[in-house]
């Protein structure tokens, strides 16, 4: 039975001045998670700046750097709850330099809160945004056209804009898109419908929020062991498997196999932090215990032996290049994957995505904010799915070893061989 | 036993804290858990036990001790630390002072609320720690909301807020150089109600002052501030008798209660549940010196 998980992961996306702060300081302040002090806060805070009004934007820019300059350069993180539902939202910068940090926010994403300007349209930007939604597996999207007061409150424009984003979308093979006309200053369609907008039968933000139907996918188990536990039991020497359960369920008497290295055991009891359980799923921290002794180690994905993952040393990626240096291939870099850190070359730099034009191009070099493709060879095997079959085991982060800066954000497209 | 059950909120939170302690053991040198006896650093190191149950932490706790203390609070840390059978350091900010690394502020609103960064720092390279576990969570102030959850200290101590390493899917980048740190913040996405949930949920005792006292207080800004015999008062600054609790308990020079009759866990609860103030902008006296006062003290290594 799939479980529908109590959290839901969104993140808000869009151009600078699309007023995507102005929406989420709405959406806090409107489902009371705002409180009276963060409130006075925000009206000094605005009354220092000349605002006439409060500007909820200076709520999450909570850096000097952001106050100063009036933008967002890092990803703020905000709790809220949708009507009983926990909302984890990332506010991911629309600034093109901060391109890192929206793929940072909307990596592992349910949902990306698009914010589009109605007077202005789609931009480059919007493409780039969905382009990277659909990327990173993020399968719907809020499209909020906001400052539809700026437009009268125009039905005509809002169906265009809504037609031109469901059409962005599907020519990158994109999410679903629920489009919802707004104003963030004035407040509405975020939780409350306005008079203003008789023509508009849709939902608001948090409804969408709430009702989105997101199971616990139902993909084969699959555990990398983060550590293992090792205590006396009587005399006995007792060894636990601990990690987190990335994807499906485990029970007790599953047959399962530790790789790279091979060998397999049968799960003899499950530890859920410190109940004991038959079976457990994604995504608990558990420890497992097997029948017999077999050789684990850190960094070993436990997985059915029915159904295990690939085992590779050379996979195709995309790579979203996230440092200021640009990447040429080949170049020798460290790959983060699950518990894992190996050595690794960027064998071959094969295309640069333009996401302005839509189109791959040859290209010698990634640049910071560059999407491309490229093959990664790997100096010791990995356990590896396409991102699109698994995204735990299909995600990676790649580090270089001289300055330990995080310098890209990998997905694996194709295993190419064991 | 039991079989697959709803998951809630909690157990999604529980299971993304304890993965960042076993990351972090598993790939730090030389961890070490930071516990002042406040309600987020006994969530943590409740979890730190989970996570490694039944064998012990494979880190010490550490607390840095200002030397300004609620009684009460002391005397539950070292209750704690004999109840999970662990190793406790302490860093003290006495023994800064009288050795000369820093100087005691003076007056009515003197606090060692900014000393204690210094002792944190001297302690980190004493016991070369390679990572500082935190209690800190990102719904507490606009600078935490920013930071990632393994969050990298140069060998200064210092934060740099705009070349923050990203953390896309969760994935961690633990590697450091020499001399450098991390703090790692596992209840990040935590919410004020969610601890005082799990406290109620796993059954967790507390340091008395959370729960409604009467206590000798006096106003200072608005705040209610505990009286004590080294917080000098200014004129005007009247004691009386108020029946409070503590929401946050730091350095008892800047840490303020609330009028409270809540006197239980659940009371707790479903007081946060309805209050209408942040849990900082109740408490602390240390954030409202600038917009940007948690910022810059972070980028100075503060906790």
């Amino acid at each position: 039975m799939p479980v529908e998980s109590p959290m839901l992961h969104a993140v808000a996306v869009g151009s600078v001045d699309d007023g995507k702060s102005t929406l989420i300081g709405r959406l806090l302040y409107e489902t009371g998670h705002l409180n009276a002090d963060e409130i006075a806060h925000v009206e000094e805070a605005s009354r220092k700046r000349g605002r006439k009004f409060l500007d909820l934007a200076l709520l999450t820019d909570g850096l000097r750097a952001e106050r100063e300059q009036g933008i967002t350069i890092d990803v703020a993180y905000r709790s809220f709850d949708a009507q009983g539902r926990r909302i984890l939202l990332g506010d991911a910068p629309g600034h093109e330099q901060y391109t890192r940090n929206m793929v940072t926010a909307a990596a592992g994403a349910d949902v990306a809160i698009l914010l589009v300007d109605a007077a202005n349209g789609l931009t480059s930007q919007t493409r780039r945004h969905l382009a990277i939604c659909a990327m990173l597996g993020v399968e719907d999207v809020i499209a909020c056209v906001n400052k539809i007061d700026l437009v009268d409150y125009d039905e005509g424009r809002f169906t265009e804009l809504a037609d031109e984003l469901r059409a962005a979308s599907k020519a990158v093979d994109g999410p679903r898109i629920t489009a919802i006309p707004l104003s963030a200053l004035e407040g509405i369609n975020i939780t409350q419908r306005s008079d203003k907008l008789p023509w508009y039968p849709g939902p608001t933000v948090l409804e969408v929020l709430h009702d989105l139907d997101r199971l616990i996918a139902e993909e084969a188990f699959r555990m990398p062991v983060q550590w293992v536990t090792r205590y006396d039991e009587g005399g006995a020497d007792v060894r636990a498997l601990a990690g987190r359960i990335t994807s499906g369920t485990v029970r007790v008497g599953d047959e399962v196999v530790a790789l790279p290295g091979g060998k397999s055991a049968t799960v003899s009891a499950i530890d859920v932090l410190g109940e004991p359980r038959d079976m457990a799923s994604a995504p608990l921290s558990v420890a497992l215990h097997l029948a017999t002794d077999i050789d684990v180690s850190r960094g070993d994905v436990m997985a059915p032996v029915a159904d295990p993952p690939q085992v590779a040393t050379r996979v195709k990626v995309t790579i979203a290049w996230l440092d200021e240096a640009p990447l040429t291939a080949p170049a020798r870099l460290e790959v983060r994957q699950s518990a894992r850190l190996v050595p690794a070359i960027v064998e071959q730099l094969h295309e640069r995505l333009d996401l302005d034009a839509m189109k791959h191009e040859q290209a010698d070099a990634l640049e910071a904010n560059d999407l491309g493709i490229a093959t990664l060879l790997l100096a010791q095997p990995l356990v590896v799915q396409p991102y699109a079959a698994n995204r735990e085991m299909g995600s990676m982060v790649l580090v270089d070893p001289g300055s330990n800066r995080t310098v890209g954000a990998v997905m694996v497209t194709e295993v190419l061989d064991s | 036993m039991s079989t697959l059950t709803e998951l809630g909120t909690l157990d999604v939170l529980e299971a993304e804290a304890v993965h960042i302690i076993r990351e972090c053991a598993a790939e730090c040198e030389r961890p070490v858990l930071l516990f002042s006896g406040g309600k987020d650093s006994i969530v943590l190191a409740h979890l730190a036990t989970k996570a490694f149950a039944p064998a012990g932490l494979p880190f010490p706790l550490m607390h840095v001790d200002t030397g300004h203390n609620f009684p009460e609070v002391i005397e539950y840390r070292d209750w704690y630390v004999q109840e999970i059978d662990e190793r406790l350091i302490v860093a003290s900010v006495e023994e800064s002072i009288a050795q000369g690394r820093v100087q005691d502020e003076t007056g009515p609103r003197a606090s060692r609320n900014r000393l204690q960064t210094t002792t944190l720092l001297d302690a980190i390279a004493e016991h070369q720690f390679d990572a500082c576990f935190g209690g800190a969570r990102r719904d507490e102030e606009r600078a935490r909301a920013k930071e990632r959850v393994f969050s990298h200290r140069d060998m200064f101590g210092q934060w740099d807020p705009r070349n923050q390493r990203p953390e896309p899917w969760g994935i961690y980048n633990t590697k450091l150089r020499k001399g450098e740190h991390f703090r790692v913040f596992p209840l990040s996405n935590w919410t004020e109600v969610d601890i005082w949930a799990y406290i109620q949920r796993e059954g967790l005792k507390l340091p008395s002052i959370y729960f409604s006292h009467q206590r000798e207080v006096f106003v200072r800004d608005g705040m209610l501030m505990a009286a004590a015999d080294f917080v000098e008062r200014l004129p005007g600054e009247e004691v009386f008798t108020e029946t409070v609790r503590f929401r946050t308990v730091g350095d008892a020079t800047c840490t303020a209660c609330t009028r409270s009759t809540a006197g239980t866990v659940e009371q707790v609860l479903a007081e946060t549940r309805e209050s209408d103030v942040s849990e900082r902008g109740a408490s602390r006296a240390d954030d409202k010196t600038s917009e940007a006062a948690m910022e810059d003290r972070k980028r100075a290594g503060y906790f």
